[in-house]
């Protein structure tokens, strides 16, 4: 178990470092973060200046030098637009994004399974059709429509919820949420819905595809002939069999929403770091893409492990071992 | 059961977000755009100064119409070639309860290089040499050469008190701690990308404002913006989308205001010796720059029309613009007059120039710079295909277009331009002037254009202290461009806000800001 652990570790060691080498090339390719922030009003003079208080000027090689140094000191600098440390900037935002993604999970998975599980345990019935019919408009109709809908339905026709941004905060147990008030679950339904439809779909036809291949398996068959109650067979057995594909899907979501649910983050002005990043790569903000970049390899790195370890707990066929 | 408990969690929810979004003394406006940081002297963007604006005064302020008008300086004046004299407003306080003098406005000059960003303030101090306080309300700054439009400059130039202190940056700035003015409104709070959150100053020397409380809400989304709107949880948006305006306007529950941008789509021949990209005629590459001809550059002129343009291409969302600057701007030629749309006339400018079949040439413009530039292009093209023309018209991204264009490829370029100081300086000396960079002028100037004339008058212009000979200056130079032809300007685009109808009243503002403290409530 250590020496798994001490693998994982060196292995997104080496991750996150290729990754930074990557993202400091691109950026570093686009151009001049000057150039595009600059007012056209100014001076030859005042831009070489800038260049020059930025290290602009230094080759590719010495900045990056510099920026692992930096790192090696916990610095990952500040951002170029707003002259925040980039860590505060991220994390100030992060908060929201967490919350909005967690939400959207847990309707997801709560929505999403139990109804993947009826359309596969009768996969002949009207409601198996209808869910199978939804499912593919939830991954195939765009977010951003389905977001000016309920926006345009919730919120100007019906006046029922906030058509965007995030509500009162409250503070439980030391931790800051908008998820503690009534008026941030007004505001997060909406967006958190929203973001969960795509993931809902694959939630349901990933259930299902696994519950119609379980039900005619050997292991269903004995059960039912031991007299074990269908309930019983779906919920203890069947599901446990078929979680491995279904948690590894959605760890793999639950990693790319936190990093870029920039979609439904602009159409309901949710203050998270998806619209963050996407201002950040318009405006060349490079510390920010750059961090924020590394960040979410890191981010990635850790869900797949916790992934990893749920396996083990589903299926103990599957060890933890060194160099696995 | 179940389905009761939903419904009474829906209704309570329902509740909750019924409940009066703002009061009558509070204003909640959606922006496409706030700061990026409460510091004011951080940075040169547009949202940034409209936003702080609320918070610090500027030295010179100005008007509707971008014209100069008092500041916390009342009045200046040149006292010789290098010495501008500004004298203060008298019994202006801070947010803090202290008075404003002099020391705290050469303070904020000289605070700017010391804390200035990537998008740099040192552009509106980059004449001045050194200030000098005289006395408490007289401030004396020497400049590096004549400096005529350093009051111009001035217009962004926040007061911070001198108490501040040069160790003082962001941090103290973003927390409220530092983020004192002199401005209608005190800072309460602020997050990035989020809420700015503003108390009403009651001593503010212009007179308190109407609003209470003011929160300036970010919402980058156009369509999110409208959203918040026809909610409620606005009372006010910018930056309304031609979409929307259509339906808007017939719409009794909304009130639309309208207003004039500093933004004008402006044509751009290439009049060097050899076109970027070949004109030709039957497939065959012309000898010379056709575009150097003025009958050809009248003719293309001539084809365009504006009235269509507007009503048409923009759904009623423009002006026909003659010159590059708005009406009321310092150095708009009352002269001018407006542009007529003759095809035959054009036709015959173009066979007398020798091209009587017309010829084929390359149109390249933006596509997401400013609302409508790409569809504008399309109608350009087509205009001129009716005085015979081939027109390869090409929208393009503006992170494609201007690079490209800065390293001068296209023969015929479209795009905007904001006369974002008012005056002609910016305007004619980035766009129309010879290029030198030597003198910092036609650092714009893609075209090649260079007419000798026109820089004697400019430049005289530019060496003059006394405001109303400088503007006959400019009022000349303007004319000798436009009439020939050095850039052809087609339409003003014009900028929309939307509010509840009958909830307020304000005056649209040509640059575009959103001022609450010039926003009153109907009675």
């Amino acid at each position: 178990m250590l020496s798994y652990f001490v693998t994982r570790l060196a292995q997104a060691v080496v991750v996150v470092f290729a990754m930074s080498v990557i993202v400091f090339v691109g950026v570093f390719a686009i151009g001049n973060p000057i150039d595009v922030m600059i007012d056209p009003g100014a001076t030859a003079e005042i831009r070489q200046k800038l260049i020059e208080q930025y290290g602009l000027d230094q080759p590719l090689v010495v900045q990056y030098w510099t920026f692992l140094q930096n790192v090696a000191q916990g610095d990952l600098g500040n951002s170029m637009v707003y002259n925040i440390p980039v860590v505060d900037l991220v994390f100030s935002r992060f908060p929201a994004t967490l919350e909005l993604v967690l939400v959207s999970v847990l309707i997801a998975v709560g929505v999403g399974i139990p109804a993947g599980l009826w359309a596969g345990y009768r996969p002949e019935s009207l409601g198996a059709k209808m869910i199978m019919a939804l499912s593919v408009l939830g991954f195939s109709v765009p977010t951003f429509w389905i977001g000016m809908l309920l926006i345009m339905g919730f919120a100007v026709e019906l006046g029922w919820l906030p058509s965007g941004g995030r509500g009162d905060e409250a503070t439980v147990f030391g931790i800051t949420s908008s998820l503690f008030t009534p008026d941030g679950w007004s505001h997060v339904i909406m967006p958190a819905i929203n973001l969960s439809l795509f993931k809902m779909g694959l939630m349901i036809r990933l259930t299902r595809a696994g519950m119609v291949e379980a039900m005619g398996t050997d292991y269903v068959k004995f059960a039912r002939a031991q007299g074990l109650p269908d309930r019983q067979i779906v919920f203890r057995h069947i599901l446990r069999n078929i979680s491995i594909p279904i948690v590894t899907v959605l760890g793999l979501e639950l990693g790319s929403t936190l990093a870029f649910a920039v979609v439904t983050e602009s159409v309901f002005n949710w203050p998270g770091v998806g619209k963050l990043i996407i201002d950040s790569i318009l405006q060349l903000d490079r510390p920010v893409m750059v961090s924020y970049l590394i960040m979410v390899v890191i981010l990635f790195v850790l869900i797949n492990l916790v992934v990893d370890l749920v396996y083990a707990r589903l299926d103990p066929r599957v060890r933890l071992k060194g160099g696995a | 059961m179940k389905k009761l408990t939903l419904k009474s969690a829906v209704a309570a929810l329902a509740l909750i977000a019924a409940a009066p979004a703002a009061m009558a003394a509070d204003l909640v406006i959606g922006l496409r755009a706030g700061p990026d940081s409460i510091d004011p002297h951080w940075s040169t963007l547009g949202s940034q100064a409209e936003a702080l604006r609320h918070v610090f005064d500027t030295l010179v302020d100005v008007d509707e119409k971008l014209q100069l008008k008092p500041g916390l300086a009342v009045s200046w004046e040149p006292i010789d070639d290098t010495t501008w004299e500004f004298k203060m407003r008298e019994g202006v306080k801070f947010h803090d309860g202290t008075d404003f003098t002099a020391e705290d406005a050469k303070f904020s000059i000289e605070r700017i290089p010391q804390v200035t960003g990537p998008m740099p303030m040192t552009l509106y101090t980059k004449y001045v040499d050194s200030v000098e306080v005289v006395d408490d309300y007289t401030l004396r700054v020497k400049t590096k050469g004549m400096a005529p439009s350093l009051p111009n400059d001035f217009t962004r130039l926040f007061v911070v008190p001198s108490e501040t202190g040069m160790e003082a940056g962001n941090e103290e700035f973003n927390s409220g701690e530092k983020a004192i003015g002199t401005g209608p409104y005190t800072f309460v709070s602020w997050q990035p990308k989020g809420d700015l959150v503003l108390e009403r100053f009651d001593d503010y020397w212009g007179g308190q404002a109407a609003w209470e409380t003011v929160t300036r809400r970010e919402i980058p989304e156009d369509t999110s913006r409208v959203a918040a709107l026809r909610s409620g949880e606005v009372d006010l948006i910018n930056y309304v989308p031609a979409s929307d305006y259509l339906a808007m306007k017939n719409d009794g529950d909304i009130e639309t205001f309208v207003s004039d941008s500093v933004y004008i789509l402006n044509i751009a021949p290439s009049v060097k010796d050899e076109e970027p990209q070949p004109i030709k005629v039957n497939g065959e590459e012309v000898e010379g720059n056709p575009l150097q001809d003025l009958r050809v550059r009248k003719a293309l002129d001539l084809a365009i029309n504006r009235d269509v343009l507007v009503n048409v291409v923009l759904e009623g969302l423009g002006t026909p613009a003659n010159q590059l600057m708005p009406e009321g701007f310092f150095g708009y030629s009352p002269e001018l007059g407006e542009r007529e749309y003759d095809i035959e006339k054009a036709k015959e400018l173009l066979a007398q120039a020798g091209y009587p079949e017309g010829f084929e040439i390359d149109f390249t413009c933006t596509n997401n710079r400013v609302p409508g530039d790409a569809v504008v292009c399309e109608a350009l093209a087509q205009m001129w295909s009716r005085l015979g023309l081939k027109v390869n018209a090409q929208a393009l991204n503006g992170t494609v277009f201007f690079p490209a264009a800065a390293r001068e490829e296209y023969t015929m370029t479209m795009s905007a331009w904001g006369t974002l100081t008012g005056e002609a300086a910016y305007t004619y000396g980035a766009l129309v002037h010879t290029k030198d960079p030597e003198k910092g002028f036609g650092n714009f100037n893609r075209a090649g254009y260079s007419n000798p004339e026109f820089d004697k008058v400019f430049g005289e212009g530019a060496q003059t202290l006394d405001p109303e000979a400088r503007k006959k200056l400019y009022e000349e130079a303007s004319f000798i461009a436009m009439e020939d032809r050095a850039l052809i300007p087609t339409v003003i685009l014009q900028t929309v806000w939307a509010a509840n109808a009958d909830t307020i009243e304000m005056t649209p503002r040509v640059d575009q800001e959103t001022r609450a403290y010039a926003i009153t409530p109907v009675e």
